[in-house]
């Protein structure tokens, strides 16, 4: 169960391919939390951290709005998508 | 021959809290199965990456075929169980109960999160494998349940009927979504089941083709829980925008603190053979 809903994804930069892969993955950290719910009764907040990893540039995200941090992440091109399932 | 649906996606373990369970085991790790897949078509599918496999083209098969013994020989190892989640498990009725046969032999349980749109036959089959099952009920409306997921609410509220009477454990899960959700309605219609049921309370966040309304307000969210209590249910629960208090268990009778909970998982369990240690009453539940 994901009730803080768009919750999160992260990506990791593009090095070949051209279609980014989603994986459901166990866990990935809140950058968001609930004591923020009420200040942002719209749900337009998006976190983002951004990273420099022996992988390469990993970008975590955290939304109220699942659509808008992906369409942020997939902008980015990368080759992977993680994100975690509701239930 | 056996149904493409004997296959998952993902394999993980979880805390049992997470599907979510309050009131089945308490710090259980599940580790948990999907084959993409359901018979609902929401629009605001948190997974519709998975679940809507066959409707919509961005869900695209991944799974790969089940071996019962080894999903259930990880679930031994942790102590676990196994539950199949995120999509519908009804579509995975051979693997669940391979499952279950492998899993009886050394202690291993089986649980499903479901939608619960099940025939009487499906439910009869299914509750001889299941220990436990978390269900889905969005509305009771009749006509907003079809428009919102192409299937009736009656199969629903019979099916938690159903599993209930043949002692499988239930628990109910409400998506608050906006237009759609009537406290009322819902505790009602659950507490005349019986009021002993779990409840939880998820809270809309816009997502998939349901993305313009605003998120659950948290003013909302509490009133929804009292009203769940004033219609008579014991045991009303929100995951993460009440705060600690919101995921705690508190007996029905004298209100003491019972289970203490984290987001996903549980940090102290005071219950006695299934008792409030503080009056003697009897806490409904898999301890």
């Amino acid at each position: 169960m994901i009730p803080a809903g768009a919750r999160i994804a992260a990506a990791r930069s593009k090095d070949g391919g051209d279609v980014t892969e989603y994986r459901f993955v166990e866990n990935l950290p809140d950058l968001i939390h609930p004591e923020e719910y009420a200040k942002h009764p719209e749900g337009k907040l998006v976190r983002l951290r951004i990273s420099v990893t022996p992988q390469g540039v990993e970008v975590l995200g955290d939304a109220f709005r699942p659509e808008v941090l992906e369409k942020i992440l997939s902008s980015l091109q990368p080759e992977q998508i993680e994100q975690m399932l509701c239930g | 021959m056996e149904t493409a649906t004997y296959a998952t996606s993902v394999l993980h373990q979880d805390a049992v809290e997470r599907k979510p369970f309050y009131h089945y085991r308490p710090g259980t790790i599940a580790v948990s199965l999907a084959a993409p897949g359901c018979s609902f078509r929401c629009d605001y599918c948190v997974n519709f990456r998975i679940s809507q496999f066959g409707r919509d083209g961005a869900a695209v098969w991944t799974a790969k075929e089940v071996d019962p013994w080894a999903v259930v020989e990880r679930a031994r190892k942790l102590n676990g169980c196994v539950a199949l989640s995120y999509t519908e498990p009804s579509l995975a009725i051979e693997l669940t109960h391979d499952l279950a046969r492998v899993g009886r032999a050394v202690g291993v349980e089986v649980i499903w999160k479901t939608n619960g749109f099940l025939t009487p036959a499906a439910v009869e089959s299914a509750a001889q494998a299941l220990a436990a099952v978390n269900i889905d009920v969005k509305t009771v409306n009749r006509r907003a349940h079809r428009r919102l997921t192409g299937g009736d609410v009656r199969p629903v509220l019979d099916a938690i009927e159903g599993f209930r009477d043949r002692d499988v454990w239930v628990e109910v899960s409400t998506p608050m979504i906006p237009g759609l959700f009537d406290a009322r309605e819902i505790a009602e219609a659950i507490a005349e089941i019986d009021p002993a049921i779990p409840w939880h309370l998820l809270r809309y966040t816009p997502a998939y083709r349901m993305n313009q309304l605003a998120p659950t307000a948290p003013q909302e969210i509490a009133d929804a829980v009292a009203v769940g209590r004033a219609v008579g249910l014991k045991y009303v629960y929100v995951e993460r925008a009440l705060g600690a208090e919101g995921r705690s268990t508190c007996c029905p009778r004298c209100r003491g603190l019972l289970i203490e909970r984290g987001v996903w998982s549980t940090r102290e369990n005071r219950l006695d053979s299934g008792r409030c240690p503080y009056c003697g009453c009897e806490i409904e539940g898999r301890w």
